[in-house]
């Protein structure tokens, strides 16, 4: 009975730690991120862990809606000058689309 | 992604659009995924805006996209302010605040809730109604809050 409760105790012990250091992982920036989950083998990320829940809330941010949208200058990708979203104030709403092909 | 396409055709005349093009998700030299392999969809980490602006017309072009797309810095400056990695949506209104705010991609990316909040937006700007929404909205909440335009 006792050696049991040890294995189920180290199992815990076990899954604590995978959750803490996936967790961590996920709150890092995306190229460091992206290498530990190179190193990392997906069961052990997406089967083993709530890892949908842990992701949305690791990458919650901190932006909140009512807030002031932080004000930034890009330019377009084929190089035809640059946009300013302030520049859009008083007139139209802005549709953000954040993404890569990959 | 044909629902972007959708929506930006069918409010282009009414807002604005852009596709802020950020770090890769899946490059080749970290995680990258089978389905890409497949798709043949090959990209490194971008470390440079001309690497960054590569990327982004070979995304444009391979997923027929007909928004215009702005390329976030390489220190991915605007991806930090608005935590847009992998992928996220949102919406800004004419006051410059925050309308709607996806959750994070992929699982919260969903076209559909910037229409919900657009469709808000703009009839609050024909009526001239005070906006007492402000704040109501959170992440995936539901259209069956909103007033039927």
């Amino acid at each position: 009975m006792k050696w049991l409760l040890r294995i189920l105790a180290a199992l815990a012990g076990l899954y604590a730690v995978l959750y803490g250091v996936v967790y961590v992982a996920m709150r890092q920036p995306p190229v460091r991120f992206g290498q530990f989950m190179k190193r990392m083998p997906p069961v052990l990320v997406w089967a083993a862990l709530p890892a949908q829940s842990m992701w949305l809330k690791a990458r919650q941010g901190t932006l909140a809606v009512g807030e002031e949208a932080p004000d930034f200058t890009l330019p377009r990708y084929k190089g035809n000058g640059t946009v300013t979203l302030s520049s859009h104030r008083g007139t139209r709403p802005v549709v953000l689309v954040f993404g890569s092909y990959t | 992604m044909p629902a972007l396409n959708d929506l930006y055709k069918k409010y282009r005349d009414r807002g604005e659009f852009y596709i802020v093009y950020i770090q890769e998700a899946h490059p080749v030299d970290a995680w990258q995924m089978d389905v890409n392999v497949k798709e043949g969809a090959l990209l490194a980490t971008t470390k440079t805006l001309e690497d960054r602006s590569k990327a982004a017309d070979t995304c444009v072009i391979k997923l027929g996209l007909d928004l215009p797309a702005l390329v976030d810095t390489p220190d991915d400056f605007v991806e930090r302010a608005y935590t847009g990695w992998p992928d996220r949506l949102y919406v800004v209104d004419k006051n410059g605040r925050i309308a709607f705010k996806s959750a994070a991609g992929p699982f919260g990316f969903k076209p559909e809730d910037v229409e919900t909040t657009l469709k808000r937006l703009l009839s609050e700007g024909n009526t001239n109604r005070a906006s007492n929404a402000e704040g109501q909205r959170r992440g995936d909440q539901s259209e069956r809050d909103l007033p039927q335009s």
